[in-house]
C-alpha cells in the first residue's frame, strides 16, 4: 500500500487540458517552432495559412527564415478554474500538512462499512460460527441445503417452545443469561447447550507406551471448535437414539431441539459421557509424568 | 464356575461318559443319575449348555458374517393419526414473544379503507376460532412465532376486498381466481378474504386444500341416479359440513328452512334452522345429501350471500386419482363438492343473494396445468381489454371443462408489497423480539431487495430465520 504522504493520490483528481501537456514540450528550445504547433493537424476544418507565412508551403521548404526567430515562451496555463481542481488542490494541500487524504467517504457510493471485514472475512461466513458448524455436522450425503432447512426449524422450535428449567446439578456455563430470556434468542440457547455440554480434554491413547503393549492413556486440552464438535456428536447420538414420532420434514429437528432442550435442563445422557472423559482426563493426569514420555520428550 | 467334567471322577474326563445316561432319561430327573457323582450334571442347566444337539463348545464357535440379532423397539408407536397431526399442527400463540401492544384490532372497515393500509393489526379472538375452524391458517405460516395473530393490512388486501364487498353488496357474484408469484401471499390472502366474509356476515364456506379431494386420500362413493354418475366424499363432506356449521353458527341459526325435504334420510321440520340442519347427520353416508340440501336452502332469495374458497386450484383442473366401478379415472370434476365449487366458479350457478367465489392458485404445491393457464392468461387479457390469446395449436390435450369452470373470473394478481409496508412488518416483528436488528431505512430497503423486491414470503425468510429455511 502507498504512503499516506504520496501526493500521486491527489495528482489523481487533477483535471488538465491536454494541450497544456504539449506546450510543457515548448521549454525545451532545441525544438522548433512549427513542430510544437502540430497541435492544428488534428483540426480537420480548412484555413488559411498563418500570417507570417508565404503561401501554402510550411517555412522549411520555401528556404527562407530558417534563422529561429526569437521564442518568448507563453505564460504557464493555470488549472482549468473548476470544481474538480479546487478539490485536488485542497487534497494537495491536505498531503502537504501530512493529514490523511482519505479521511471521508469520498466516492463511496454508499458510505463506509461499519466494521471493516477482518483478515479472513468473506461473504460466505454470513452466519454465526457455532450455527455454521453445526449446520455442517447435521448434513448428510452432502445436503447442505436440507441441513439448513433443519437448523433453521430447530432455532424455530426453541423459539416456540416453554423457557427450560436449569438444573442445579448440571450448572451451565458461567455467565449464561437466565433460562426465560433463552427462548427469544434461540442462537445464543443452541450456542450454551453445546459449549456447556463440550468436554473440555479428550484422552489420547499413546499406542504401547505405557509398557508392555499397553496404551498410554493422555489427557490433551482440545480447542473451542474441537470441543464443540464432539459435543454435537454426542447430541446427535442422542438424537438418533429416540424414536421418530411423526412425519414430515420437521420431525429430525424437533427431536433435535428436544435434545437442546434437555441439554439444557440438564435431564440429556450427554452430561454422562461429558462426566465419564473428565473422569478419565482427570485420572489420567498421573501419566503425563511417565517416564517413557518423559524420555520422550528429552529426546 | 463348575466345569463340565466332575473333578473327582474316577474315569477319564469324558462328556460323552458322563452325559450318556443323563441324555437317555430326562433333564428333569437328575436324581437317576449315578449317585457317584453329584456336581456336574446337577449343576446343569435344563435346555441348552449340555444338550446333545450340536457341538458341545457350540456357543463359543466363530461366527462370522451374522448380524446380531437386534432386541426391536419395544416402545409404543405412534397412534393412528398422530403423524400427520404433528406435520399438520397449527400453532397460534407463542409466549416467548414479546407482546404488541396498542396495535389496532381488525374491523371489517379496515380491510377495505384505503387509510389503512401498512397497519399491522390484531385478528379479534372470535375471527380466529372462526378462521381457525376452517382452517384458514396453514402449517406453513409464520403464526407460532408471535404472541397472537396480527396481520398487514396491504395495498392489494384493501384493493380486492374493497372491490369484493361493494359487490357482493349490490348482491352481485363475484368469481376471481387469486394468482401472483410464489410466497406472495395468496393464501394470506385469501385468509383476509374470508375475514372479511365473516366480519361482513356471510356464509363462509372453505375447501382449505383443494389435493384431499382429488389425491384418492379420503373416502369417496358414487351418488345414485346421476348422470354422468358423480362422486361424493362422505367423511370429507361431513367434517366440512360441521365446520360451516360452527364457523357461521351465529347467521346459520338465525335462518329457517323453507323448502321441502322430503327425500332427505332424516326429517327436517320447516321451523329448525339451517344451523341444525347442518347438524342433523352424524352418518357419513347422509352427508352429501343433507350438503345439498343446506346449499340449496343457502341459494334461496332473502339468505345471507355466499362466500366460498378453495385454495390449490390448479388441483382441481386436472383428472382426479380416483377410479369409477369401471376402473376409469374420474375426472375432478365430477366429485360432486368439487363440482359445486367449479360450477359457482364458472358462472353455472345462480346467486340471488350475492356470494364471492374465489379461487386461490397455490405455486409452492401445484401442477403444471397448461388448460388452466391458458384460461387464466385469457381472462387476465379479457379482463385487461388486451386482445384474447389463442390456445397452442399443437397442444391437444386442453381439457374443455377447465376452460368451461373458468370462463368470465376475474385474476387478481397478487403483487409484491412496497417499502413501507415491509417496514411496518419489520417494526411489528422487531417489536415481537423475533427480529433481533435497529429497522430504519437502510435495513429495510436491504431486507426488502433480497426478498426480491418486496416478496412477502421472501422477506420473512429472510429476517426471520437465521439459517435459510
Amino acid at each position: 500500500m502507498a504512503s499516506k504522504l504520496s501526493p500521486w493520490g491527489a495528482c489523481r483528481s487533477l483535471t488538465i487540458r491536454t494541450r497544456s501537456i504539449l506546450q510543457h514540450g515548448q521549454r525545451q528550445t532545441a525544438v522548433p517552432f512549427h513542430i510544437a504547433r502540430r497541435g492544428l493537424a488534428d483540426n480537420t476544418t480548412s484555413r488559411d495559412p498563418p500570417p507570417g507565412s508565404d503561401g501554402a508551403l510550411p517555412p522549411s521548404m520555401t528556404g527562407q527564415s530558417s534563422v529561429q526567430q526569437s521564442y518568448t515562451p507563453p505564460p504557464p496555463e493555470q488549472f482549468a478554474p473548476n470544481w474538480l481542481n479546487a478539490d485536488a488542490i485542497a487534497n494537495l494541500e491536505k498531503v502537504a500538512a501530512g493529514e490523511d487524504l482519505y479521511d471521508e467517504d469520498v466516492g463511496l457510493k454508499f458510505g463506509k462499512l461499519d466494521t471493516l471485514p477482518g483478515k479472513n472475512d468473506h461473504l460466505q461466513k454470513r452466519y454465526p460460527e457455532v450455527i455454521d458448524q453445526v449446520t455442517k455436522l447435521l448434513m448428510r450425503d452432502g445436503k447442505l441445503s436440507k441441513a439448513q432447512r433443519d437448523m433453521s426449524l430447530i432455532l424455530n422450535f426453541l423459539r416456540t417452545s416453554s423457557a427450560p428449567k436449569v438444573s442445579p446439578l448440571r450448572p451451565l456455563l458461567p455467565g449464561a443469561p437466565p433460562a426465560h430470556t433463552l427462548p427469544l434468542n434461540p442462537v445464543l440457547y443452541l450456542t450454551l447447550a453445546i459449549d456447556s455440554v463440550a468436554p473440555l480434554l479428550r484422552v489420547r491413547n499413546m499406542k504401547g507406551m505405557a509398557g508392555g503393549g499397553n496404551a498410554l492413556e493422555l489427557p490433551e486440552p482440545m480447542a473451542a471448535r474441537q470441543r464443540r464438535r464432539v459435543a454435537v456428536m454426542w447430541i446427535l447420538d442422542a438424537v438418533n437414539k429416540k424414536k421418530s414420532k411423526g412425519s414430515g420434514r420437521a420431525m429430525f429437528a424437533h427431536r433435535v431441539a428436544e435434545e437442546i432442550i434437555s441439554v439444557i435442563e440438564g435431564r440429556s445422557t450427554v452430561w454422562d459421557r461429558r462426566q465419564n472423559v473428565h473422569k478419565l482426563g482427570t485420572a489420567a493426569r498421573a501419566n503425563l509424568n511417565h517416564p517413557a514420555l518423559l524420555a520422550k520428550r528429552r529426546k | 464356575m463348575a466345569t463340565a467334567n466332575c473333578w473327582r471322577c474316577l474315569g477319564r474326563p469324558s462328556t460323552h461318559r458322563l452325559l450318556a445316561p443323563s441324555s437317555l432319561t430326562s433333564f428333569k430327573a437328575p436324581t437317576s443319575v449315578a449317585a457317584f457323582t453329584t456336581s456336574a450334571t446337577l449343576l446343569a442347566k435344563d435346555d441348552n449348555s449340555f444338550s446333545m444337539k450340536g457341538h458341545v463348545r457350540t456357543g463359543k464357535r466363530l461366527v462370522l458374517g451374522k448380524k446380531k440379532k437386534g432386541r426391536g423397539d419395544r416402545s409404543k408407536p405412534p397412534g393412528p393419526g398422530e403423524r400427520k397431526a404433528f406435520r399438520k399442527r397449527i400453532q397460534l400463540s407463542n409466549d416467548n414473544a414479546l407482546k404488541v401492544s396498542g396495535l389496532p384490532e381488525l374491523e371489517a372497515q379496515k380491510l377495505v379503507d384505503p387509510a389503512a393500509v401498512g397497519q399491522i393489526v390484531s385478528l379479534p379472538t372470535d375471527l380466529v376460532d372462526q378462521l381457525r375452524t376452517v382452517e384458514a391458517f396453514k402449517p406453513t405460516q409464520n403464526w407460532g412465532l408471535f404472541r397472537s395473530p396480527h396481520m398487514l393490512v396491504r395495498k392489494d388486501t384493501v384493493d380486492f376486498l374493497g372491490d369484493l364487498t361493494k359487490r357482493v353488496g349490490n348482491k352481485e357474484t363475484v368469481r376471481t381466481v387469486i394468482g401472483g408469484e410464489r410466497g406472495v401471499g395468496k393464501s394470506m390472502l385469501g385468509l383476509q378474504t374470508m375475514a372479511a366474509g365473516f366480519m361482513n356476515k356471510m356464509v363462509v364456506i372453505n375447501i382449505p386444500e383443494a389435493q384431499d379431494l382429488v389425491e384418492a386420500r379420503t373416502d369417496y362413493s358414487p351418488i345414485p341416479r346421476t348422470t354422468p354418475e358423480q362422486f361424493s366424499h362422505p367423511s370429507y363432506i361431513l367434517k366440512l359440513m360441521q365446520a360451516i356449521r360452527s364457523a357461521n353458527e351465529e347467521i346459520l341459526s338465525k335462518e329457517i328452512v323453507k323448502l321441502e325435504h322430503i327425500h332427505l334420510p332424516v326429517s327436517v321440520s320447516r321451523n329448525s334452522s339451517l344451523a341444525s340442519l347442518a347438524n342433523a347427520t352424524k352418518e357419513p353416508e347422509f352427508a352429501w345429501p343433507i350438503f345439498n340440501a343446506l346449499w340449496q336452502e343457502l341459494l334461496q332469495p332473502g339468505r345471507p350471500p355466499i362466500m366460498f374458497t378453495l385454495d390449490g386450484l390448479s388441483h382441481i383442473m386436472r383428472i382426479s386419482d380416483y377410479r369409477s366401478p369401471s376402473f376409469n379415472l374420474i375426472h375432478s370434476h365430477d366429485l360432486a363438492l368439487i363440482r359445486l365449487f367449479v360450477e359457482a366458479l364458472g358462472g353455472k350457478t345462480h346467486f340471488p343473494n350475492g356470494a364471492a367465489i374465489v379461487g386461490v392458485t397455490t405455486k409452492g404445491n401445484s401442477l403444471k396445468v397448461k388448460s388452466m393457464d391458458k384460461a387464466l392468461e385469457q381472462a387476465a387479457a379479457d379482463q385487461a381489454g388486451l386482445p384474447i390469446p389463442e390456445r397452442d395449436a399443437f397442444y391437444a390435450k386442453y381439457d374443455e371443462r377447465v376452460f368451461e369452470a373458468l370462463k368470465g373470473v376475474k385474476v387478481f394478481d397478487v403483487k409484491s408489497i412496497s417499502k413501507p409496508e415491509a417496514r411496518s412488518l419489520m417494526e411489528y416483528w422487531a417489536a415481537s423480539g423475533v427480529l433481533r436488528m435497529r429497522v430504519d431505512e437502510k435495513t429495510v430497503s436491504e431486507r426488502w431487495t433480497l426478498a426480491g423486491n418486496g416478496v412477502l414470503g421472501e422477506l420473512e425468510r429472510a429476517s426471520l430465520y437465521v439459517s435459510r429455511l
